[in-house]
């Protein structure tokens, strides 16, 4: 440690450099995998809050909601010990001033998924909805009355509730008459029973089911098969995986041509009798030491950066996350030394002193 | 009295059959503690040959290397490396400081990697004897080249090695430096009693030393020394 810390005294502007791009590519993971946490977010914290461990759907829905139809009779053909029945559909709402793409729920207000309202109140009577705290930001507010695209139907918004998306639509949760109304018009009572899918709590998703025209879907499983979110995350972590790579080929190339203009010294201190162990060390320790101010100056602007972002950029920082990134990023960065040390090891000590 | 350093039937050859190249033919070799010995010959003569094998980098094709009673040939590259960083003290003709430490820190490092070798006392004792006391919080690129030997002087005496092995230690200095060079080895020689073997093509420095070598195509022999060359009473103050 004592050899890596007085080089980096000396040389200042030379590792201050490959510091610096250690801090860049730790940036741009920290900020990505905020951005990939945030986009995920963005389309599971609505089923994320159910808490749910399965939902039933249709077999021939192919694991999607939207095209999931059931009878609300098929309860009986579940068996969990927690259910909850829900109807969903996707619409415009317009308060006569925003318009915004809206999920509609429709739930029974006594089953496990109704959500908690954080201001104003439940709904207690038809076409009233407790919208997502989500649409306060695009002026929706308590007490708007929403008309839909292709339905009549007008809604109130009579509460709001926080953590409420779904596939990147915020939701507004209604009784299950006032969703069957909106989605089937003048059929509303012809079609009462009608659901898309049985949210279900259980210690084991085998067996929710015998129905074989049902699958008990676990609820991972479901949030992976959301439209476009397996795609959505695979790229980001993607990305995130090679800025690994890179940052780790940097540190390894940049170390290697330090490394290599230092043979003749190195070669004099093994003639010496200073061991290669001690050497190598040297510049283990020494990339450790620059991975780990440069991870750091990373994470420090990442939060930083966070508190300037505007709330439309879907960014959600998992201190966690971060935590596990940044310690891979200085572990493959710490293992760009790797060719250095074997340089070390090669370096043959009678050529430094001309034999 | 055991010699610090013996050769016994020392050869290094390259390559097989016809075109086997004898680096360093048959040597026997002595030196004991407080003498001063000068390796003499041109250039592909075999003088790095020979102070490799003695520094334990090379391995003879046969024959012993015995420093203080212990034989290189038997040992592994680790131990001959202990043997290196405890026994042997290089000289090198420039190279052997490390740019980015102070004076102060190549010291600190070898009593890092030879675990307290030396006192305080011990080390300033040293600065004072190479006055390089001045210098200690300075680089190398801030030392002249007389400075800069003389911190490899006292690198090498770190560890109280009974051998100094310096490879052409005068090369990169101007005449009144390399003979400034040449009497602190001599006068450390004498003071530590060390075996100092000092391998150079300069002729003028042979008048420090006790006893001088010639090597010439791989064949070592002792030459009978001469008083002072008059190139060297030229020059000497």
């Amino acid at each position: 440690m004592f050899l890596a810390w007085q080089e980096i005294k000396k040389n200042k502007l030379r590792f201050t450099l490959i510091t610096g791009i250690l801090f860049l590519v730790s940036y741009l993971v920290f900020f990505l995998s905020g951005l990939a946490s945030g986009l995920a977010s963005l389309n599971r914290e609505a089923v994320d809050k159910w808490e749910a461990s399965a939902i039933i759907l249709t077999d021939e829905s192919d694991k999607s909601l939207s095209q999931s139809f059931m009878s609300i009779d098929q309860l009986e053909d579940v068996n969990a010990e927690k259910t909850a029945v829900l109807g969903q559909l996707n619409a415009i709402a317009s308060n006569g001033d925003s318009k915004q793409n809206i999920a509609l729920f429709g739930i029974n207000e006594d089953e496990f998924i109704m959500p908690k309202v954080t201001e104003g109140s439940a709904f207690k009577e038809a076409n009233e909805v407790i919208a997502s705290d989500a649409l306060k930001e695009d002026g929706f507010d308590i007490g708007d009355t929403l008309s839909l695209s292709s339905s009549d139907v007008e809604l109130t918004i009579v509460g709001f509730t926080d953590d409420a998306r779904f596939n990147a639509a915020p939701v507004l949760y209604a009784d299950l008459p006032t969703f069957q109304e909106v989605k089937f018009g003048e059929a509303a009572e012809q079609n009462e029973d009608q659901i898309n899918g049985i949210v279900v709590q259980d210690k084991s998703v085998s067996n929710l089911t015998q129905n074989e025209d049902l699958e008990a879907i676990e609820i991972q499983t479901f949030i992976e098969n959301l439209p476009g979110y397996t795609a959505q995350k695979l790229t980001l972590n993607f990305m995130i995986y090679f800025l690994f790579a890179i940052s780790s080929i940097i540190v390894a190339i940049f170390l290697y041509v330090l490394t290599v203009q230092k043979i003749s010294m190195f070669g004099v201190m093994k003639a010496q009798g200073i061991s290669s162990s001690y050497l190598s060390w040297s510049v283990v320790a020494q990339t450790f030491i620059l991975s780990i101010v440069g991870t750091a100056l990373g994470f420090a602007l990442t939060l930083l950066s966070g508190t300037f972002l505007p709330a439309a950029v879907p960014v959600s920082f998992d201190l966690l996350v971060m935590v596990i990134y940044g310690v891979i990023l200085m572990l493959v960065a710490t293992a760009g030394a790797v060719f250095s040390v074997l340089t070390i090891v090669r370096i043959d000590p009678l050529k430094a002193i001309g034999g | 009295m055991m010699a610090v350093l013996e050769l016994h039937d020392v050869k290094k050859s390259y390559g097989s059959d016809h075109k086997k190249v004898d680096a360093l033919k048959e040597t026997n070799f002595l030196a004991d503690r407080g003498e001063l010995i000068a390796i003499i010959g041109p250039s592909g003569s075999g003088k790095s040959t020979f102070l490799t094998i003695v520094g334990g980098l090379l391995t003879p094709s046969s024959g012993d290397v015995i420093i203080n009673g212990q034989n290189l040939t038997t040992l592994s590259e680790k131990q001959r490396s202990q043997i290196r960083l405890k026994e042997i003290g290089f000289v090198l003709q420039s190279s052997n400081l490390v740019p980015f430490l102070s004076v102060a820190n190549q010291m600190k490092l070898l009593d890092k990697v030879k675990k307290g070798n030396m006192s305080k006392k011990d080390c300033e004792k040293l600065y004072e004897e190479l006055d390089i006391a001045d210098l200690l919080t300075k680089y190398p690129s801030d030392l002249s080249g007389g400075q800069r030997q003389r911190v490899a002087i006292a690198k090498a005496l770190y560890s109280n090695p009974s051998i100094i092995l310096a490879d052409e230690p005068t090369a990169s200095l101007d005449s009144d430096r390399a003979y400034e060079v040449m009497e602190l080895l001599k006068k450390i020689t004498k003071q530590k009693k060390t075996t100092t073997i000092v391998v150079t093509h300069d002729i003028r420095l042979v008048d420090y030393c006790d006893k001088v070598y010639r090597m010439t195509d791989g064949v070592l022999a002792e030459e009978e020394k001469h008083e002072q060359s008059p190139q060297l009473a030229g020059a000497h103050h």
